[in-house]
């Protein structure tokens, strides 16, 4: 009888048969199972039509920027000699008109505002106190603490008064040069029109002087703008919420005012941060500087300035730099 | 007796070394996993409402809440108040809330407290998104640790694109917003 031999079978083919089987019931398993649950229409936010308003060409564009050294800036101002004041932790660091870096100061605590006054004199806001220093930097006096709840957001000072918005006590201070405390502006007082500042938000509380020396006060909570004589009584006001890119939207705006030379009101807001410019006395809007494509997420400004040769200066939180906008072609509007 | 006396004090030793290493071994590899609960980083969440439709729960374990230090109490409120409704009113038409979920309450004028019922809530994030665009954001989602079953995998963490789905403590099973648009001091 003969002994059949075995010959050993080529184990390849059933193996990449296997494999293959396996690969396409994977494939149809994966393209074969239902969608994902989504969510439905209602539960939906969409504003993008309100978000795209100011998708428009403006006259302005971003000519530079400057990058401060210190930590946490967060305060801007110009100077009368046309200086740029850059206020953050522990300290403030001064460049000239171009952008140029000139010298800088110490201070104690991180500054919330700063302001220099006509004579050179630095007003510097801290949450619950001010602090004022010369020309050269020279710590001159510290004002005495306004209190636990106070958190002072703004700084204006003329030749006689300085005025400092007070968020945690929705107030404004007027001090004397010297620091005396002199009264307070915009509290609630139906008898004599004043409706109260509102201000849910610390970024949303800012005051100034516009071309004539008037004191103009952001009340953010009513959309708007009060202007007050030195003694609290007000002058007028106008309020324009709206979530037309004319108008102010959201919990609280303007967040930042200043002024150019012209006296034309230049406004921030947060939320949509944008930047605008009205007619102060109307209210009525010009023009847009820059919207949500310049400044994308929702991260609200922290300062603003207008220089003497008009550019808007924006201290922005996204890199923590100034960015300087101005006119297309350098004419005015 | 004589297998008595062969522990000695090196067996001992040895036994309690060999204890001592596994109970260490097992507080590293699994130990530390019991008592750890899934939660919701509300600073990495994007609002994209996987939290909503991707919950084995129906309706999910993942809640808004507002972090009051942070709110505006605001009259218009935008996480309330839907942006483009007709009139700024609590009419349930111009509520943003699809369940009606946010409770308006007078403080004082012209201020207002804003409270969620957690029983309505459905945590698609409209208003936390809202809140983000329009206000001070303050609304932030979280998992709710009495509803939540704790799954080994979490389907909506799965499901999460900006990955803020983490494992916290028990002992600290919820987190905050450290920034929102206002400064938390």
């Amino acid at each position: 009888m003969k002994e059949s031999v075995k010959t050993p079978k080529n184990p390849w083919p059933p193996a990449l048969c296997a494999v293959a089987i396996g690969g396409v019931f994977f494939y149809l398993l994966a393209h074969s199972a239902p969608d994902p649950p989504r969510k439905g229409s209602n539960t939906n936010l969409d504003v993008s039509d309100i978000i795209n308003a100011d998708r428009i060409e403006t006259n302005f564009e971003e000519t530079g920027s400057i990058v401060p050294g210190l930590e946490k800036p967060s305060a801007l101002a110009i100077a009368p000699n046309g200086n740029i004041y850059i206020a953050g932790k522990d300290a403030v660091e001064i460049f000239g008109s171009d952008g140029e870096a000139l010298s800088r100061f110490e201070m104690d605590g991180t500054a919330k505002c700063i302001n220099i006054a006509q004579d050179g004199t630095t007003f510097i806001g801290l949450r619950d106190h001010v602090e004022v220093f010369d020309v050269d930097g020279e710590l001159l006096a510290k004002w005495e603490s306004l209190g636990p709840d106070t958190y002072i957001t703004s700084i204006a000072a003329d030749a006689e008064n300085v005025f400092v918005a007070d968020m945690g006590h929705r107030i404004v201070h007027r001090y004397g040069r010297n620091g005396e405390l002199l009264g307070q502006i915009g509290k609630k007082d139906l008898n004599n029109d004043v409706l109260g500042l509102v201000v849910p938000s610390p970024h949303a509380f800012d005051v100034a002087f516009d071309d004539e020396g008037t004191l103009w006060v952001v009340n953010s909570g009513r959309m708007g703008l009060e202007a007050y004589r030195s003694d609290g009584v007000l002058i007028t006001s106008w309020y324009k919420p709206s979530f037309k890119l004319e108008g102010f939207s959201g919990c609280c705006n303007p967040s930042h005012i200043a002024f150019d030379s012209a006296g034309r009101l230049i406004t921030a807001d947060k939320g949509l941060v944008r930047l605008k410019i009205y007619d102060v006395t109307s209210g009525e809007f010009k023009e847009l500087i820059a919207g949500t494509k310049d400044f994308p997420t929702p991260q609200p400004l922290k300062d603003i300035a207008v220089d003497a040769r008009d550019r808007i200066l924006v201290l922005d939180p996204r890199e923590d730099t100034v960015r300087i906008f101005e006119q297309k072609g350098g004419d005015r509007v | 007796m004589s297998e008595l006396k062969k522990f000695n004090r090196r067996d001992f030793m040895r036994g309690a070394g060999a204890l001592a290493f596994s109970g260490a071994a097992y507080a590293a590899v699994g130990g530390s996993e019991e008592g750890m609960l899934w939660q919701l980083d509300p600073n990495k969440c994007t609002q994209c409402g996987q939290c909503t439709t991707h919950c084995v729960l129906n309706p999910s374990a993942v809640k808004c809440l507002n972090q009051f230090n942070i709110c505006g109490y605001c009259d218009l409120c935008f996480g309330y108040l839907m942006p483009k409704s007709r009139n700024w009113d609590t009419g349930a038409e111009n509520q943003l809330c699809p369940t009606s979920a946010i409770v308006r309450k007078y403080v004082e004028d012209p201020y207002y407290e804003y409270v969620i019922d957690e029983d309505r809530c459905i945590g698609c994030a409209k208003c936390v998104e809202a809140c983000l665009l329009f206000g001070n954001a303050s609304f932030y989602l979280q998992i709710r640790q009495d509803l939540c079953i704790n799954c080994n995998e979490c389907s909506i963490a799965w499901a999460c694109p900006s990955d803020a789905f983490t494992k916290v403590p028990v002992s600290e099973p919820y987190l905050y917003l450290t920034g929102g648009t206002a400064p938390v001091e």
